[in-house]
């Protein structure tokens, strides 16, 4: 595969600590197109091993709007089935330009351990070191050790080395979308975190169709119906919580985008410093990134303020924990505190509700945002809801934005697939790829 | 103009799919001077009798003699900038692989006897010329007279041009004279830092930055070409005696030129002054070029380069000495050595970039070192990696496998080593000189079995991938 | 003719960076753009952005504007040498400076990917 991708498949033995690589071929490339589509085949193919995956969509790392889709694939141990997280901000594009575009772990390691991909090098370190640590202090250690601070993390902390099935991979200090217990993956593998850094380059098929394409697709998108929207806050306001900004306004820093993605899905509050300050504060951790709108709309509904839902969010992601699930759990008990709820995830279980389909992360809403895509009514969110996620993650859209922008269309989708690739790919088997997924 | 006929497939890789010689504009003429080179050093490597103006080598002014294969030398010793990978990517792309890379200790050692080039690029004129001291010189001079081809480009123009300076006094192999030389500075608009260097009591100025435009006057071996451009970095103008030929003389300026100087007064400095000389001296030569000619995006200034080498290298055979502790490295343990030297140097290359984003330098010397450099030569080494992993056999020097890992672990540890220190805000400048000096002798080693590879496999009829 | 970007209206895509090293080499890559997303403090949410002009690095930092001039001698080094003039400082090809995508039929391909329009060409 010589486009769009470093044509690598990297397979990670942890058991017996060793590395190979396949070749990505464009057959398999053709008939899958690339994210979950090849995510899933991969699974087929090492099911006996309890393999968990990870993998870049066909346009991640592109200048496609929204190409900022990484996905993690495994068994859920939440639901026994194969299901799929999204992983966004700078990492899913970071995956794309380590050298390889999925990544197969399989085995459990005999002890701690993280995998450092880099350049199309594959190093399995040793992660004694980081094991109890939290997530926070995970990723501190892994940027301070290999020197670099931007290198992206997938890291789990105390509730994936427990063991719970709440347990959520989270990105750098973030919540990551997984609502799928893939912590306790990563966890009864020994596997504490994957750590990506990549300055590769991907070459296209027909450059200059394909970036016009881009520059025309920005154009339609700009003045769309997000335009003069940011954050999570105006994203609850579309969900119908109405005064969403006034109650999380006066923690509000700023607002920032995942990897060219044009609306900034995520929204910096801070916590320990005056959120106007605009230089850079002295205070290290003065607040908290929130990228999960669900997880916030339920502490939200449930009644705790804007400080403490914050509070917790951040605990969440410290501990590793799917904020999503302690929340519904938290709502449930009727809990407010955030110091009472945090002290409640070492034990913490319990059913929470899992997402139409049952394959993808519920993290991107279960409706249109802002935009109308010719619904007739609510009735229709939940197929509509299922082929838009598994179009993004097929093709590495930011689901979210997936969500926002109707531009994005199905042949849209066909056509950077062939202007970048050089394959041919047909509207029959992007049906048949969805269809694939779905099952 | 002598321009090969050669179709353009069956490039090297050097050449085919180069991404950054397609961003920067190449056209397919330019490319075919690179393939013309190439095409004559495939074709000696495989045994195949050429002459000068004919056939492959028509590229070349017409002689009766037979083509060889030169072996250059390429300076890296100390007070060398970063220049001379501009050298090694010119050699690189038109497939000049027998090369060896020469500290000042080797210069010393008297291993320039076994060469037929020796090329000394842009850097600190004083300190090369301190570094390779009253030994180094006698040996230069030695090379030369023996018949021997010396290529000085900016500093390396400077150094064996007359002079009563400390240091470059032990040269003066050349009567020819500086004329950007004055007493008193002119006003400096732009750039204060890169307008003059001190010499002695007076100053070495520079008008000008950036490509001029030159003429060049017809003189052998330079025949092919009337005017180009190149670029100019602290390089002399010069006036030169009746010993030496004029090959190009600084013509005026383009839309790049950056002043430094009022456009006028830069105009009357340079303008009709040599900007390229030749001279004759015992059964030898010199080339010496203000403007850096090897730069890579100027092909027409590399063809040239290119011409004089074929044109005035050492005419006597040298059998090359047999070295008993060569190695050829395949299969397993082949493969581990590229994963070894690949795993340090993407390691080393992340923290580099790094960084380029702190506000940090280092003084070694009387220079200023930014941390953009150390990235120099680690991309020197990076696009290379693939390739040599990609070609039949290594060849290097017993020892030298481990001794490269052993540099490139090192030359990490020490990045890594830099960025804690500047997160804790402490000062990193002891650790410059050693990152620095590990670079350079890292470099120099990895592509000194680069070299040596590639040329066996060239041999070999290997494959050109 | 410059560039100019409004670091609060930027949301740290980094758009603007991978259209810059589409210029530079043809293809996705971030490492020869000259124009880069400072987002190294994470955990601060402090983020700007640098680009790499002739004689300059003008730094959009939230708080307003920097501008570096490069290759200035300094009063003096952290080690407190001297440092002469460098007339024979070379480029290093590797981040070239800024040159408004002269040659690409887009103009500045930062300025026209910025999706909140944050990146302006000015006089």
């Amino acid at each position: 595969m010589d486009y769009l991708s470093s044509n690598k498949i990297l397979i990670v033995d942890l058991e017996a600590s060793q590395i190979s690589e396949d070749e990505l071929d464009d057959e398999l490339v053709g008939q899958k197109i690339g994210g979950v589509g090849i995510t899933s085949s991969l699974y087929g193919a090492y099911k006996d091993r309890d393999p968990i995956i990870l993998g870049a969509g066909l346009l991640t790392g592109t200048l496609f709007p929204a190409s900022a889709l990484g996905v993690i694939s495994a068994k859920s141990p939440r639901t026994g089935g194969l299901t799929h997280s999204p992983f966004t901000l700078k990492a899913g594009m970071e995956l794309k330009y380590t050298g390889f575009d999925y990544v197969v772990i399989v085995g459990k390691s005999k002890k701690p351990v993280f995998l450092w991909l880099h350049d199309g090098v594959a190093d399995i370190q040793e992660a004694s070191e980081f094991w109890g640590a939290d997530v926070w202090n995970t990723t501190d250690a892994i940027r301070k050790s290999m020197g670099d601070d931007l290198i992206q993390t997938l890291v789990i902390g105390p509730a994936g080395e427990r063991g719970s099935d709440l347990a959520q991979i989270c990105v750098n200090y973030w919540a990551s979308g997984d609502c799928w217990g893939f912590g306790k993956v990563f966890g009864e593998k020994n596997l504490k975190a994957v750590a990506l850094r990549g300055m590769g380059l991907l070459e296209i098929s027909d450059p200059e169709g394909f970036v016009d394409q881009c520059f025309e697709v920005l154009e339609t998108i700009k003045g769309g119906a997000f335009a003069g929207k940011s954050g999570v806050e105006d994203i609850l306001t579309a969900m119908g919580e109405k005064d969403a900004k006034e109650w999380i306004a006066p923690f509000v820093h700023r607002h920032s985008a995942c990897y060219n993605t044009p609306y900034p899905t995520n929204t910096f509050v801070y916590l320990n410093e005056n959120p106007k300050t605009l230089a850079e504060p002295t205070e290290q951790e003065p607040g908290f990134l929130i990228n999960d709108v669900g997880a916030l709309l339920t502490l939200k509904r449930a009644g705790l303020s804007a400080e403490s839902a914050c509070r917790v969010l951040k605990a969440c992601a410290k501990y590793g924990i799917d904020p999503c699930a302690v929340a519904e759990l938290s709502a449930r008990s009727g809990q407010k505190d955030p110091d009472k709820i945090e002290q409640s995830f070492v034990d913490l279980k319990g059913t929470v509700s899992a997402p139409e389909g049952g394959k993808f992360s519920s993290w991107a809403p279960m409706q249109p945002l802002f935009a109308d895509f010719g619904l007739s009514d609510e009735s229709a969110y939940g197929d509509w809801w299922v082929r838009r996620q598994a179009l993004a993650y097929l093709f590495g859209i930011h689901p979210i934005f997936a969500n926002m922008a109707p531009e994005l269309s199905e042949e849209l989708m066909i056509e950077m697939f062939n202007k970048g690739t050089g394959l041919d790919l047909s509207q029959e088997t992007l049906d048949q790829a969805i269809a694939d997924v779905c099952i | 103009m002598f321009v090969s006929n050669a179709p353009l497939s069956g490039l090297p890789a050097q050449l085919s799919g180069y991404g950054q010689m397609a961003g920067i504009g190449f056209k397919n003429a330019d490319m075919n001077f690179y393939h013309s080179y190439a095409s004559i050093n495939q074709n000696l490597a495989w045994g195949v009798n050429l002459h000068y103006g004919e056939d492959e080598a028509s590229i070349l002014p017409r002689d009766p003699i037979p083509l060889r294969i030169p072996r250059i030398g390429v300076y890296t010793g100390s007070g060398t900038s970063h220049s001379w990978l501009w050298f090694v990517e010119l050699f690189d792309r038109m497939l000049f692989h027998d090369l060896v890379f020469l500290t000042e200790d080797m210069v010393r050692e008297g291993v320039l006897q076994d060469l037929d080039v020796f090329v000394i690029s842009g850097g600190d004129t004083i300190r090369i010329a301190e570094g390779l001291g009253c030994e180094g010189a006698g040996e230069l001079e030695s090379f030369i007279r023996g018949g021997g081809l010396y290529i000085g480009s900016c500093a390396g123009a400077y150094l064996p041009l007359k002079s009563s300076k400390q240091y470059l006094d032990r040269f003066n192999f050349v009567d020819i004279k500086i004329a950007n030389l004055s007493k008193t500075l002119p006003e400096v608009k732009r750039l204060h830092s890169k307008a003059s260097t001190a010499y002695g009591c007076d100053f070495v100025y520079h008008p000008v930055r950036e490509d001029v435009r030159l003429r060049t006057t017809g003189k052998k071996p330079f025949t092919s070409v009337e005017s180009l451009c190149a670029p100019l970095y602290g390089g002399p103008s010069m006036v030169t005696g009746r010993d030496s030929d004029v090959l190009a003389y600084y013509q005026g300026f383009t839309e790049k030129t950056i002043f430094l100087v009022d456009e006028s007064f830069a105009e009357k400095t340079l303008v009709g002054k040599v900007a390229a000389a030749r001279t004759a001296m015992g059964d030898g030569h010199l080339y010496l070029f203000g403007p850096h000619f090897e730069h890579p995006h100027f092909p027409m200034a590399n063809h040239l380069v290119a011409t004089a080498i074929f044109w005035d290298m050492k005419r006597e055979r040298i059998n090359r000495k047999s070295s008993d502790g060569e190695i050829i490295l395949e299969g397993a343990a082949k493969k581990k050595l590229v994963l070894d030297i690949k795993r340090e140097i993407s390691n080393a290359r992340i923290v580099s970039v790094g960084l380029e984003a702190i506000p940090v330098k280092w003084i070694i010397g009387c220079k200023t070192y930014e941390p953009e450099k150390i990235r120099v030569f680690l991309e020197a080494i990076w696009k290379r990696i693939n390739r040599l992993e990609r070609s039949g056999g290594f060849r290097l020097q017993k020892g030298a496998d481990e001794q490269l890992v052993a540099l490139a672990c090192q030359v990490r540890q020490i990045l890594r080593e830099m960025k804690s220190r500047i997160d804790d805000r402490l000062d990193t400048q002891d650790l410059a000189g050693d990152l620095f000096s590990s670079l350079r002798r890292l470099t120099m080693l990895f592509l000194q079995v680069y070299f040596d590879s590639y040329a066996c496999n060239l041999e070999s009829g290997s494959e050109i991938l | 003719m410059r560039i100019d970007v409004d670091a609060l209206t930027c949301i740290g895509c980094m758009a603007c960076e991978m259209a810059c090293g589409y210029h530079r080499d043809d293809a996705f890559a971030l490492l020869s753009s000259c124009i880069v997303v400072y987002r190294t403090r994470e955990k601060k949410d402090y983020f700007g952005v640098v680009v790499k002009e002739e004689e300059s690095l003008k730094i959009a930092r939230p708080e307003g504007l920097e501008i570096k001039r490069i290759g200035v001698t300094e009063e003096s080094s952290d080690s407190g040498q001297k440092k002469e003039a460098d007339a024979s400082a070379k480029p290093m090809l590797l981040r070239e400076p800024c040159d408004l995508c002269s040659g690409m039929k887009y103009g500045p391909m930062c300025v026209k990917i910025c999706p909140v329009n944050a990146i302006s060409l000015v006089e």
